[in-house]
């Protein structure tokens, strides 16, 4: 059962109605980018031809002789629509709300990119400069993003909580060593070192992540450290000690339930600033390599072209909405586990 | 105390020797470094002369440089001794407060930093008093005000400051008022014909400049410092204290100016330190947005280009004034919390 500490905080979290609705929301947005293959996919959902059903999207390359054309690459399912509708022989082909895909380049011959949004062409966004949609390019951004941000924050949660309850409870030489090597770990301007190791390997997501948790582990260690050290001088770890409890005991089961509190606050700033640190390494050219879709670089390439406004809008909305919304949820959080009861003069 | 301070300053040594290692190791390890770029360069240009020369050259290719001429560069750039040994080399001219020459420009390092750090030095000024001009009043009305309209629509900008990160808001900025609506140039510091224009005229063109990136620069420290003055307000408006006094007949202004405002300052002044660093090392990403040949863009140019001697300049600069303003906002605790005991037990909490 859940302990009723818990159960008041959610009530408490529920009660808060921004921070509440924007966890829906986020939840729902994840939940659409993990089927974004369903939804904005230039692979049709179900192609039914000569009778026979078949579902491309998580399937293999369907070589486009299978359905009757003169061609052995991937069928472009777009097309094989009009011909189907043109033929009208009771084939049909039904497409994804967007019909492209993150990477595809939709070139055209009389205009060249970037396109403006149109319902038409079923651009609802517009494309890039490269013809790309923007719609596909978001979400599918949206996915790495938030996926960077999250391992992200496991690895460096993990390494801070193992590093600071072991300064915290030991304290002593230890606690000395690691104070110093993380002032001068803080004082390595760290998104140089991203930039100079990003200029030798083009960085993988794993190398990506690998630098950042070098260089980000350190925030939570610190809090870590002081609400450790702060447990530790509390009676009952006293009493868990005079019981017979090692150290491992104390440390496991009675001081670290006491500071998940700390530690759950701090985790939507810490998607935030992943999301915002990925975006900011995107824009610059030295986050993940093209062309992998990314927010960062949509908000490059809308700079670099202000007068096709739609791109550089697009992006910034987006940003500006997901930011947002996840800084509600920490607010929510943070109120939820710490409500602070002014009283006031007037 | 006096003992406390003095060891913080020796603690700037190891720290600074720590922090530059790494970096120095880091610049070494990776290849493509300044020789790389140059030879690249020299076989671009040998490239060009030969398809416009006859193709005599053609067949000789490769590099342009012998072996000889390239061990010669190398021992200019001391890539051929071990990283601890050129590291020591380094750091015995650092000392002397020669920071070595630029692989790019061929100039004393020192006198780029230099001829950059007005531009960089102007904004961080300007918005350290606007933060501190503008939030801590904004703060005190919000503590005061709280949860009236004011305070909650107040609230929604300082939110918004808050959770977007000011390059986003720098791009917003922008594509809103410089791109669309034209009110305000694109990037620069200064307009081209900045020397023929009045001194009214220069005043003004440097601001005309510097609206929008000063608007992004203090939306980076706005939201936090707004509510942590009014936070830190709310807290000692709540405590005893000021109960207290007003209690025994205070009014409740003089109780807010003379009792709680004094000791809600005290967090305020402990984030001054960490704004020092802003003042003089600036925002690379902002630097870059509105293309301000200040500090940060220098740093990120010859990142870039792989102009080490001038990367590990802005190191020591900024890690030093990093270090520095660690110890300063210390002082500046120290002055307006007489309480503070530094160098006592515990007093690392």
């Amino acid at each position: 059962m859940l302990d009723p500490q818990t159960v008041k905080q959610w009530k408490r979290f529920r009660s808060i109605k921004r921070g509440y609705w924007s966890a829906i929301v986020l939840l729902v947005l994840l939940g659409i980018s993990m089927i974004a293959e369903l939804l904005v996919n230039n692979r049709a959902l179900i192609v039914s031809y000569e009778g026979k059903w078949h579902f491309p999207t998580y399937a293999g390359v369907i070589p486009g002789s299978v359905f009757g054309l003169d061609y052995d690459y991937e069928t472009n399912y777009r097309d094989l629509q009009q011909k189907f509708k043109e033929e009208s022989e009771g084939n049909w082909v039904l497409m994804p709300l967007v019909p492209y895909n993150a990477f595809e380049n939709d070139l055209r011959t009389d205009k060249f990119p970037p396109y403006p949004p149109s319902l038409e062409s079923k651009h609802y966004l517009g494309t890039d400069s490269t013809g790309r949609d923007i719609v596909a390019r978001l979400l599918y951004g949206f996915r790495i993003a938030m996926g960077f941000a999250l391992v992200l924050l496991v690895c460096s949660y993990a390494a801070g909580i193992l590093v600071g309850c072991a300064m915290g409870y030991w304290g002593g030489i230890f606690d000395l060593l690691f104070q110093r090597l993380i002032e001068i770990w803080n004082t390595v301007p760290f998104l140089y070192v991203i930039m100079i190791v990003a200029s030798v390997v083009v960085p993988s997501f794993w190398t990506l992540v690998t630098v950042m948790v070098i260089f980000g582990w350190t925030t939570m260690t610190w809090n870590m450290r002081t609400s450790t050290y702060k447990e530790k001088a509390r009676e009952y770890v006293n009493a868990a000690r005079a019981l017979g409890a090692g150290n491992s005991r104390v440390i496991g089961i009675h001081i670290l339930p006491n500071t998940i509190s700390v530690i759950v606050t701090f985790i939507p700033f810490s998607i935030a600033s992943g999301v915002a640190s990925l975006t900011a390494l995107d824009y610059l050219g030295f986050g993940l390599p093209p062309p992998t879709p990314s927010w960062g670089e949509l908000l490059s390439q809308g700079t670099d072209h202000l007068e096709s406004g739609w791109i550089v809008i697009s992006v910034l909305v987006a940003i500006v909405s997901v930011l947002l919304m996840v800084t509600y949820i920490g607010e929510a959080i943070r109120e939820a586990f710490d409500p602070k009861k002014f009283t006031y003069y007037e | 105390m006096t003992t406390y301070f003095i060891r913080r300053f020796l603690l700037i040594i190891p720290t600074f020797i720590g922090v530059t290692i790494l970096v120095f190791t880091l610049t070494r390890l990776v290849p493509g470094g300044p020789i790389e770029r140059m030879l690249n360069e020299a076989a671009l240009a040998g490239a060009e002369g030969t398809t416009s020369m006859s193709s005599d050259y053609a067949g000789s290719g490769g590099s342009t440089l012998s072996d000889e001429q390239l061990e010669v560069l190398r021992k200019y750039y001391g890539f051929d001794k071990p990283i601890i040994v050129s590291y020591g080399q380094w750091l015995s001219r650092v000392i002397v407060l020669d920071l070595g020459t630029s692989t790019r420009y061929t100039e004393p390092v020192w006198d780029i930093i230099r001829s950059r750090l007005p531009i960089s030095l102007f904004y961080g000024v300007t918005t350290l008093i606007l933060t501190y001009g503008i939030c801590i009043p904004l703060g005190i009305v919000k503590a005061i005000k709280h949860k009236t309209a004011f305070d909650n629509v107040s609230s929604a900008l300082v939110f918004l400051g808050y959770a977007i990160p000011s390059y986003v808001v720098a791009i917003g900025l922008l594509t809103t008022f410089a791109a669309h609506f034209e009110w305000f140039p694109l990037s620069g510091f200064v307009s081209d014909d900045f020397d023929q224009r009045s001194t009214l005229g220069k005043v003004s063109d440097v601001f005309h400049h510097a609206t929008l990136p000063l608007i992004a620069y203090v939306a980076g420290s706005f939201a936090f410092t707004t509510m942590l003055m009014k936070n830190s307000l709310m807290d000692n408006l709540a405590a005893d204290y000021v109960r207290t006094a007003i209690a025994k007949g205070l009014h409740f202004r003089s109780a807010i100016f003379r009792h709680a405002l004094r000791n809600s300052l005290i967090p305020i002044a402990t984030s001054f330190g960490g704004n020092i660093t802003l003042i003089l090392t600036g925002s690379f990403l902002i630097e870059k947005i509105f293309n301000i040949d200040g500090f940060g863009l220098l740093g990120f140019e010859s990142l870039v280009e792989r102009d080490y001697p001038v990367v590990m300049g802005i190191l020591v600069i900024s890690s030093l004034l990093f270090v520095i303003g660690n110890i300063l906002s210390d002082i500046c605790v120290a002055i307006v919390d007489p309480r503070v005991k530094f160098g006592a037990d515990g007093s690392n909490q």
